[in-house]
């Protein structure tokens, strides 16, 4: 409304702007006044007629438009005792306005919930050209009509061949996100790389620089094996959760055995240099190399690899380890 | 052994404002040797950090990485000594030389438990009476 100075006096200017625009919305106000005035008329004299008893209760329908016309008399109320220039100072009219508008916007979920149904009905009902009173409750309006998009179960439903058309009620999407094959041999490559990158010496060598870690040089005579390698990240993970928590956990008897088993020299095992294992790290495009690397072998992808290493004898010798023959290969130096 | 060299580096430096006290991870390097001692840690510390009393200096929990040649731990700066007492655990505080540890006969606690075991509710607590008065 009107900024008011202090002493309490409205300046003229803005007095002669805003009249205009308040005779438009008094204007508006009133038709819509009219409008309600005559359709309330036709109810009361209906309801003065007997024709909406509430002795089952109330529906939710009729509950919201009493609370909107309850809310639209206290507005005008409201409206008047301000026109008039009264104060509106703790007056039970802004109470009973403010009780009103939280009830309807506590209703409006269920408004929102309700809403495709009601829709439904009122095309129904104009469509079919039957006249359903608006007063009806909803569990009321299921009648029998040939209307294939009913809103409920019904066994009636069967067809003369059996099958059951279920009725549409909510659209269904199609799946979006799904990943072709691929997309998806694509990222697990990705992933795969990623892996074992990370493990390569060069890039630790490189993490370790970022973080001004002095350079660590470890003696170990051969590499590592795989149970190792795994053993110790583990145990880096551990390590950094003690970290973290400034507590350490304890270590029990079957890790200590683990401990002293693979901290126990392995014979001349560590001293076979292997260049294969060497390049184990590097991700090279190597069709073999990634064959070996890949865990989704199949009973039939093994054969094939067997297979292979028997066509592949002329260019190296395998070393035997206790009657198996292992995946290590070793290149003769020219 | 000073031909060896020592490098600490203290890592997750944290300011610990509620138990007035520094906390951080430590990381030490010593290729060829066994191991390192505490007091010479503490030593060490206190001049890294410029504390007036190496008396709050706490340092625990060191294991030697594979292979050796680094160990990691936990250390504690306490802003004083008073508020060390305060928080420290007893035996932190034996190791480090501010609190005695009461020599208890390990023996005789669990007799005297075993004689409670016997009598039930506040007749325990007379007998242990009888037993202080005698």
């Amino acid at each position: 409304m009107e900024k008011k100075d202090n002493n309490g006096i409205i300046p003229d200017v803005k007095i002669r702007k805003e009249v205009p625009q308040l005779i438009a919305v008094l204007k508006e106000m009133k038709e819509g006044l009219d409008t309600v005035t005559s359709k309330v008329q036709a109810l009361t004299a209906k309801v003065k007629a007997k024709q909406y008893p509430t002795a089952d209760g109330v529906s939710y329908l009729e509950a919201k438009h009493l609370l909107l016309i309850n809310y639209c008399q206290s507005l005008v109320y409201y409206l008047l005792r301000k026109a008039k220039g009264l104060s509106i100072e703790g007056h039970p009219v802004v109470r009973s306005l403010v009780e009103t508008r939280i009830f309807l916007e506590k209703i409006r979920p269920i408004d929102k919930k309700c809403g495709y149904r009601i829709e439904r009905l009122l095309t129904a009902a104009s469509t079919d050209a039957v006249k359903v009173d608006t007063t009806e409750n909803i569990a009321d309006a299921t009648q029998k009509s040939e209307d294939l998009l009913k809103y409920r179960p019904n066994p009636d439903m069967l067809d003369n061949d059996g099958i059951y058309r279920p009725p549409k009620i909510a659209p269904v999407t199609m799946e979006e996100g799904k990943k072709s094959k691929q997309e998806r041999d694509a990222l697990r490559k990705e992933k795969d790389t990623l892996r074992r990158v990370r493990q390569s010496e060069y890039v630790k060598s490189l993490v370790d620089d970022l973080e001004g870690r002095p350079e660590e040089v470890k003696d170990m005579i051969g590499a590592e094996s795989r149970d190792f390698t795994k053993y110790v990240a583990n145990w880096e993970k551990r390590e950094q959760q003690e970290e973290e928590l400034f507590t350490r956990a304890p270590i029990t008897k079957a890790e200590k055995r683990k401990i002293r088993q693979l901290t126990k020299s392995n014979g001349l095992q560590g001293l076979t240099d292997d260049f294969y294992d060497e390049i184990r790290a590097l991700p090279l495009g190597d069709e073999v190399d990634e064959k070996k690397t890949s865990g989704f072998s199949s009973a039939s992808t093994i054969e094939r690899r067997h297979k292979k290493r028997k066509e592949k004898v002329e260019n190296g010798y395998y070393v035997i380890q206790s009657g198996k023959i292992s995946g290590k290969r070793c290149i003769p130096v020219k | 052994m000073a031909d060896k060299a020592v490098t600490i580096r203290t890592r997750k430096f944290m300011t610990n404002r509620l138990l007035a006290r520094k906390q951080f991870v430590i990381d030490v390097l010593h290729p060829g040797r066994a191991n390192v001692s505490k007091a010479e840690l503490k030593e060490k510390l206190a001049r890294m950090y410029d504390v007036n009393d190496p008396n709050s200096i706490f340092v625990f929990k060191f294991r030697t990485h594979f292979g050796g040649g680094k160990s990691t731990g936990f250390g504690l700066i306490y802003d004083s000594v008073e508020s060390a007492k305060k928080y420290e655990p007893k035996y932190r505080l034996i190791r480090n030389g501010l609190a005695t540890k009461v020599e208890k006969s390990r023996k005789q606690l669990k007799e005297r438990k075993n004689r409670a075991k016997k009598i039930r509710g506040i007749k325990k607590v007379k007998a242990a009476e009888a037993g202080k008065k005698k």
